[in-house]
């Protein structure tokens, strides 16, 4: 199939490039505004980030977060959404929305592929629905979403099936075709292809090389995340991201452990969402430098030092340095009995992953991205022994190697 | 609740002494408008509302929004601080910064603190009272607690106010006229034990104020606890709690010019503006998270709007969960100012409830709070200008005599929030989150369904699990088999 024209409404401006690993700092312009990458994008699934009103969203610094098209559509419905305006009106964010396709892999044993979508009982009322690349667009229309995806044939990573993953990821690139057909303003909304291929390289290649081809204002690298071994993940984006164009953003998809997203930024990606920072929040759980903490462990109940020290955000700060000064005791008083509990921790997690994503931003365009990989790992395990092998297996393959001062 | 200036004289005042100042009054039984300050606290106009917390917060509300609410003062119970008593020292105490309470729950340093030890409304405990202490009901179970501890708490965590322990037996149905004079002689002992704690701070320390209880039993059956208040305590109390608006009838005079806070806790704004009219000055609300967790948004005003005639009455608050609302993009309330109506609008509260999204409760809240505060402007200005009476015959005319019915689910329910008397029913307080699909699905290519239900991409605020089980089980067995929570995880 020859390539389409397609119209963007991006611009990547690159800023920096380190000089050894594949790491990339740049800013993205889209319609809500600029956003600097390597950027991590919180997962407000159901139009809400878990508590958190638009405004708290904004002040831990977040100007891009996600939606799920899928959860949308059936709750509130196209209808709605298209009475209100789109989902920045619905949900009173006056910034940037990408909404993710399906993210079918958590939901496969509801559905069943066919050429022409995606048949599943709806979870609500058990009645059987069909999603098609065009109804997923139209959808997404709908909402507004400044970054919109592709549907995708995904199956797991770990799948055994080599001729099934050939046909996900073939089918894949045929579903592009008919989302890109079906996008009814890619002069303000930003459709991005999805790679598929699972675990093999020769699959994600070729298809790499047809999506590159149909010309996307951005690129996602999809269907992993799932549980495959983490050396396989790293190989996966390593082969994608030397295939990609320079000038456009790169997106994993699903991926959001701190060790991983250093890690695939020095890979070469640009783009993370995972819910896993604000849902571990309603456990108890922190994200700190050190490692997670569960602040439902009853040492904590009497630890009264801040969620982190020398943290940034509002729950951290003392009252002095007008934020709340809010104690790991107090989060262990009220995790999982109240639910302003899960409102802090949700705040300081997210908090955690876009200073993280700032932070090594500036190493980027300072071009010290390797050091801070060493800084990093030095303070998040107390000694290089206890480094996970495929980070430093990654790593030494874009040059940087953790073990050697 | 505005502020108002500092009143001049308080400046000559020790920094920790409450000053009310009856703004307005008439006779008694009659509704009064008052000031309620203390220095480096924001001031209370009455009749006014203190925010009603749980576990240190108004639920729904983060430290970070609750300057949102316009609240000025705060209620906390003991008895959310305290469970590791008498194992443990509870880490609260533990604190050893100035103003351990407000540092440990963040509250803002100008915000009046009013501890209690009972959450309002107070679940009835299965420790029963006995001489020195009073059954109270943690986050892992009921406890007791002494007169003493009480007081030594109060010492250490530096509230503004504390409310003296009152003998009630929650929960009982009647109460002979024996238990009754225990409960007259348990409740003087107890409130010269906060006075006589007082007296051991340190000069320097701030000091906090008694409000003394006054007990929901005939005005003859605590007579000696009221005379012995009278002669021996009046010059050392701030104010009283009363758990019975009924006997502000018989307050004695010399108790007239104190703050009054109800314990008697009205049920809908027409109990509230009662109470009002009976002289009632400080009130904690409960009606107001009750309505929010059930997804009901307040709408009503004080006074009440011209009644058209033939109109049927309004409601008082409007079920955000209806359907109706599912494309509506006007406010909760027109011209409402607070943050939900500014920012958002039904549609989207609408679908919060329905994906059973926190903020769609944090949201509520904020107007909740905001039309309470406003019902309590609209009263204290109706007061001012002499028309209150006529006023709440209006509101009662316009409105609903009670609050719409819950139709949606709420929160999860924890083991301290609910009613003691539900223990027995049999259904399920937190019904399953999953329900099975009844059509077979369909498992593709041999992909095995993911075991681990958190990896779900389904609605999983659900999965905001109560650390203590202690759902479903009968009263006496809670108690032998509490465990502390850490126990286990």
């Amino acid at each position: 199939m020859a390539p389409i024209a397609m119209p963007s409404a991006l611009s990547y401006e690159l800023l920096a490039k380190c000089s050894i690993t594949k790491a990339r700092a740049a800013t993205l312009h889209l319609p809500h505004g600029p956003v600097p990458l390597p950027i991590f994008m919180p997962v407000a699934t159901q139009a809400s980030l878990k508590g958190l009103t638009p405004e708290q969203l904004e002040d831990v610094g977040c100007r891009l977060c996600l939606n799920n098209t899928y959860h949308l559509g059936l709750k509130p419905g196209q209808a709605t959404l298209d009475a209100v305006g789109g989902a920045h009106k619905f949900q009173s964010w006056p910034h940037n929305i990408l909404t993710v396709s399906f993210q079918m892999v958590s939901l496969l044993k509801l559905a069943k592929v066919t050429e022409e979508g995606v048949r599943f009982l709806s979870p609500h009322d058990g009645t059987p629905m069909l999603l098609t690349p065009e109804h997923s667009i139209s959808l997404q229309n709908s909402i507004g979403s400044d970054i919109i995806m592709q549907l995708d044939d995904v199956i797991a990573t770990t799948s055994p099936d080599l001729a099934r993953m050939t046909e996900a990821m073939e089918r894949s690139v045929r579903w592009l075709d008919r989302c890109i057909k079906a996008h009814k303003y890619p002069e303000k909304q930003n459709l991005f292809c999805i790679i598929q291929g699972g675990l093999d390289l020769d699959l994600r290649r070729a298809c790499t090389a047809e999506m590159v081809a149909r010309d996307t204002p951005g690129i996602a690298i999809g269907g992993l995340s799932g549980g495959e071994a983490k050396d396989a993940y790293c190989k996966v984006v390593d082969t994608c991201t030397a295939l990609l164009p320079e000038k456009k953003p790169r997106y994993v998809m699903g991926v959001g452990y701190p060790e991983d997203l250093v890690v695939s930024i020095a890979l070469g990606a640009d783009m993370f969402d995972c819910v896993w920072p604000t849902r571990t929040a309603r456990f108890g759980n922190a994200i700190t430098a050190q490692g997670v903490l569960n602040l439902r462990n009853a040492a904590y109940s009497e630890d009264f030092s801040a969620i982190e020290a020398g943290c940034q955000c509002v729950c951290c700060r003392s009252q002095d340095e007008g934020g709340l000064g809010i104690t790991r005791a107090y989060i262990y008083h009220v995790t999982a009995k109240e639910t302003a509990g899960a409102h802090l921790l949700t705040m300081h997690n997210v908090h955690y992953q876009l200073n993280l994503m700032k932070l090594a931003r500036e190493a980027i365009i300072g071009d010290r991205y390797p050091a801070f990989l060493r800084e990093f790992f030095a303070e998040l395990y107390d000694e290089k022994s206890k480094y996970p092998d495929w980070a430093v297996n990654a790593l030494k393959g874009v040059g940087v190697d953790l073990l050697i001062d | 609740m505005t502020d108002e200036s500092t009143p001049s004289h308080l400046s000559q005042l020790p920094p920790e002494m409450l000053d009310f100042t009856i703004l307005k009054r008439t006779t008694t039984l009659a509704p009064r408008l008052g000031r309620l300050s203390l220095s480096s606290r924001k001031t209370i106009l009455t009749p006014g509302f203190l925010g009603n917390t749980s576990r240190g917060i108004v639920p729904h509300v983060s430290q970070d929004n609750f300057p949102k609410t316009g609240i000025n003062g705060v209620y906390i119970a003991l008895e959310d601080f305290v469970e590791k008593h008498p194992q443990k020292t509870p880490p609260i105490f533990q604190i050893e910064a100035s103003d351990p309470l407000r540092r440990f729950i963040a509250l803002p340093h100008d915000s009046l603190i009013v501890l209690g030890a009972r959450r309002q409304p107070p679940i009835p405990s299965a420790a029963t009272n006995t001489n020195s202490e009073i059954g109270i009901l943690t986050s892992v179970g009921f406890r007791t607690i002494s007169s003493e501890y009480y007081a030594a708490a109060a010492r250490k965590l530096q509230p503004d106010i504390v409310v003296g322990l009152a003998d009630i037996p929650f929960g009982q149905e009647t109460i002979g006229s024996r238990r009754k004079d225990k409960m007259s002689d348990r409740t003087e002992t107890w409130t010269r034990d906060i006075i006589a704690k007082r007296n051991t701070i340190e000069k320097g320390t701030p000091r906090y104020n008694v409000f003394a209880p006054i007990l929901p039993i005939e005005k003859e059956l605590q007579s000696w606890y009221l005379e012995h208040l009278l002669d021996d305590m009046v010059d050392k109390i701030s104010g009283v709690a009363i758990y019975d608006s009924h006997l502000l009838d018989q307050l004695p005079e010399e108790l007239q010019p104190l703050p009054r806070l109800s314990f008697d806790n009205p049920t809908s704004p027409q109990a509230l503006l009662r109470q009002v009219g009976l002289g009632m000055d400080l009130f904690t609300v409960p009606f107001v998270t009750e309505a929010t967790d059930a997804g009901i948004a307040l709408e009503f005003t004080f006074p009440a709007p011209q009644k058209t005639n033939g109109a049927e009455r309004r409601s008082l608050g409007i079920d955000m969960w209806q359907n109706e609302h599912s494309e509506s993009v006007i406010p909760l309330t027109e011209g409402c100012k607070c943050y939900a109506c500014t920012k958002h609008h039904r549609a989207y509260i609408q679908h919060l409830l329905g994906a059973k999204e926190m903020l769609g409760w944090v949201l509520i809240q904020l107007h909740n709070h905001e039309i309470l505060s406003a019902f309590f402007a609209g009263i204290r200005n109706s007061i001012e200008t002499n028309n209150f009476e006529q006023d709440v015959a209006a509101f009662e005319v316009f409105y609903e005599p009670k609050l719409p019915e819950k139709t949606g689910s709420g929160p999860r329910v924890r083991g301290y929030q609910f009613q003691a008397q539900e223990h027995g029913k049999s259904t399920k307080k937190n019904p399953k989150a999953y329900k099975p699909l009844s059509a077979p699905l369909n498992v593709f290519h041999g992909h095995q369904p993911n075991s681990k239900p958190e990896v779900k991409e389904v609605i999983d605020d659900e999965a905001l699990v109560g650390l203590v089980g202690i759902e479903n089980i009968g009263r006496t067995e809670q108690l032998e088999r509490l465990r502390i929570e850490d126990d286990h995880s």
